[in-house]
């Protein structure tokens, strides 16, 4: 032995069978893995910063004393990438609790199980609309609704009852104050540094097209139709939609009526400048009525306002959080009652009012009242909006690429004030809409 | 060697048979042992954190990536999607605005600081530290510290200097022509001081005799420059623009921190556009297609500037 292999060689192989290994671990089984059940408590991850996660946590424990089933909870702000490392390994958590939007990816990824409604205790107690928002393409249920919102408008009332300006009903209101609150001083300093709406206009993560959605939609325009039997088809291009990104980029080319830097900011810039008193106008959602009112000193310095008119209506974006159950989940008892608790009233009741920060904003269950147990009549104005003047992303698709590119059409075209752009940017968006729709085999 | 010798020709494979080897014994073998030793832990990470990741993405770039179902070999698509994809044809062209800009405004930046800060007194020591500071912070900090210098209304402060001598309000990283820019400044900003150190270092090698027979000879700054200092740095400044080349490339913290690629698309880069690609659209193979053919052009880059370097010392 001794004459044939030198040290330095038994090293090289010792090194070669060690890497031999670790790569054929890694590359490992292509299939996809038949769930079980591995006696563990059952694993539920949600898409939560510490606040949230402790209102999870303090839910989950009275979950617990009810029941007396044990729960493994987990929250991830970078959700979707830890759950592609979890994919890697085919054991994904078991119940997922994530944007509403985040189904279509799924579906797509072969992550989730389709879920009978009729297994869920008190599913009538649902709307139908939400239901109808947790369909993926093939028409099959594949979530179930846990929270809902939709975005308002919060304006800086002692600025607007001192210039003498009232409460805006139309968007032309709306930009009117805009430019008042970025001329006319409102916070008194004798110094030019307000300004009117807060925008987050970055493309990072299709903010900007979150952003502008609600007032696409007031104009009767949008990115996207719903042409049924899960094919859609943009409509970028329509007249109504022009009008709408028309009167947008007047905002970003009217000098102080979207805050500066708005073309480059996400909403952890964007925000700071409604909380430190630099802007008075904002359109986001309602989870942050309690940093508001931290920041800006109390809740009569800001009003949450019935969304203005556009030239249709005041459709707002509506969002929310769905319970997913993964394809490698093998607890199906547990797993029930895990959904039925977080869908019934005290479930819901607890994740509005169990921590810090609300998790279930606006509630499923119609048996609760949101406005009722914040005792706050701000969520009734969030609550009335998601019931008469919402509109959801379509979650059957992967939306992320299309909120992608309209993000980066809409940023490049009220980046150039001098162009006359909107028409010729669109159309580009509208063939991007579609090569997206096509490549998902969603296009009609 | 056909000439008849005296002794008996021995081929050299012969004579180390026929003469004892230079002693192979316990002593040599323990040597090697301990190199092996000392060199496992770094193989092992090497192995684990470099190697395998990055044949892992070499793998990645040929497939459809989806974990869960199982990743489906699509050959070479994930390329053809990246080279025919306007938006990185866009990129690539900022990334090599950019790249060249930070390059040469670093080494030209540095070269002045260099000259400058050149001695042994105490409060040289003093300012060279505090002009190499930004290399040792946090890019993140320094996008954030500058986002709020580059504030493009009248009263930010990099535009009330410019409004003492009449200049201004210009719109910085929000403006669609001066965002590029912006951020190369900031990259010379934060290169510079680094550039500086190499520099330094082969200033000092420099003889100073030559300096002095150089003034005797009625030589002036600018001659002494040109046929004493620069010559002289030929190593350091290679060394400087070969890691300036790869570093440029890979630019992604100031771009992504100052404006997200922003605005309108105006300084997106190769890394910013994987980056969305990868992480925000979760397109892994495409990604990962991106990045090997940044590795390629790495690679050619950094041989391609070893080259030229060779064959101007060989001169």
């Amino acid at each position: 032995m001794d004459s044939k292999f030198t040290p330095r060689s038994r090293g090289a192989l010792a090194f070669t069978l060690a890497a031999a290994a670790l790569l054929s671990g890694c590359s490992a089984g292509s299939s996809k893995p038949a769930a079980a059940d591995d006696g563990q408590p059952i694993e539920v991850w949600a898409r939560a910063g510490t606040d949230a996660s402790t209102t999870y946590a303090a839910m989950f424990k009275e979950f617990t004393a009810k029941t007396g089933v044990q729960v493994n909870f987990q929250g991830v702000p970078d959700l979707d990438q830890q759950l592609q490392t979890r994919a890697a390994s085919k054991k994904l958590p078991d119940i997922v609790i994530n944007d509403s939007a985040a189904l279509g990816n799924y579906t797509a990824q072969g992550y989730l199980v389709k879920v009978d409604k009729s297994t869920v205790e008190g599913n009538a107690k649902i709307a139908d609309s939400l239901w109808n928002e947790t369909k993926g393409l093939d028409g099959a249920t594949y979530g179930v609704p846990f929270s809902r919102q939709t975005m308002v408008t919060m304006i800086r009332k002692d600025w607007r009852e001192k210039l003498g300006l009232p409460v805006p009903k139309t968007q032309e209101d709306l930009e009117k104050l805009a430019t008042a609150f970025a001329t006319m001083d409102p916070d008194g300093n004798g110094q030019a540094d307000t300004y009117g709406m807060t925008v987050p206009g970055s493309t990072e993560r299709g903010y900007m097209a979150w952003w502008a959605s609600s007032y696409l939609w007031q104009d009767g325009g949008g990115y996207l139709k719903d042409e049924g039997n899960g094919k859609f088809s943009a409509t970028a291009s329509t007249p109504e939609t022009q009008k709408g990104v028309t009167w947008i980029k007047q905002q970003f080319c009217t000098p102080g009526n979207t805050q500066p830097g708005a073309l480059t900011a996400a909403t952890s810039v964007a925000s700071p400048f409604f909380q430190t008193g630099k802007t008075g106008i904002i359109l986001t959602g309602p989870y942050n009525f309690s940093s508001f009112d931290t920041s800006l000193g109390g809740k009569d310095k800001y009003e949450v306002i019935e969304t203005p008119k556009g030239s249709v209506d005041s459709t707002v974006l509506a969002e929310g959080e769905n319970i997913y159950v993964t394809a490698s989940n093998g607890k199906p008892e547990q797993t029930k009652q895990v959904i039925n608790y977080l869908v019934s009233a005290d479930g819901q009741k607890a994740g509005m009012t169990a921590g810090k920060q609300p998790i279930v904003r606006v509630p499923v269950n119609s048996d609760v009242d949101a406005a009722a147990v914040y005792n706050d009549p701000r969520w009734a104005v969030v609550q009335n909006a998601l019931k008469n003047s919402s509109k959801a992303f379509p979650s059957a698709i992967n939306f992320v690429p299309i909120k992608q590119v309209a993000a980066e059409a809409l940023n490049k075209i009220v980046a150039d004030c001098g162009a006359d752009n909107v028409a010729s940017g669109l159309k580009d968006l509208d063939t991007a809409i579609n090569n997206e729709l096509t490549n998902q085999n969603a296009k009609s | 060697m056909t000439a008849a010798p005296t002794k008996p020709a021995v081929t050299p494979v012969q004579a180390t048979r026929s003469t004892p080897p230079p002693r192979r014994g316990k002593g040599n073998r323990a040597h090697v042992l301990a190199i092996w030793v000392f060199l496992l832990p770094a193989a092992v990470l090497a192995l684990y954190f470099k190697f395998i990741p990055m044949a892992e993405g070499i793998r990645l770039s040929l497939f459809k990536v989806q974990p869960f179902l199982g990743d489906v070999f699509v050959g070479f698509d994930n390329y053809a999607s990246v080279l025919t994809d306007a938006r990185f044809m866009e990129a690539l062209g900022h990334t090599v605005i950019l790249g060249l800009t930070q390059t040469i405004g670093a080494l030209v930046v540095g070269f002045v600081l260099a000259l400058l800060l050149e001695g042994q007194a105490k409060s040289l020591w003093f300012l060279r530290t505090a002009i190499f500071l930004p290399v040792v912070t946090a890019l993140a900090v320094v996008g954030e510290i500058w986002r709020i210098l580059y504030f493009p209304t009248a009263d930010g402060p990099l535009n009330t200097i410019l409004s003492w001598v009449g200049l201004g309000p210009l719109q910085f990283l929000n403006g669609t022509d001066t965002a590029l820019w912006s951020i190369a400044v900031v990259g010379i900003w934060s290169g510079a001081p680094y550039n500086m150190v190499i520099i330094l270092a082969g200033l000092a090698g420099i003889d100073r005799a030559l300096y002095e027979s150089a003034g005797v000879d009625g030589a002036t700054i600018w001659q002494r420059l040109r046929y004493i200092t620069l010559p002289a740095l030929r190593p350091a400044i290679v060394i400087v623009l070969t890691l300036a080349a790869i570093r440029s490339l890979r630019s992604f913290t100031e771009v992504y921190v100052l404006t997200g690629g922003g605005p309108a698309g105006s300084t997106e880069v190769w890394m910013t556009r994987m980056y969305s690609l990868g992480f925000q659209r979760n397109d892994i193979g495409v990604a990962s297609a991106a990045a090997v053919l940044l590795l390629v052009v790495t690679l050619l880059l950094t041989v391609g500037t070893q080259l030229l370097a060779r064959r101007k010392a060989e001169r």
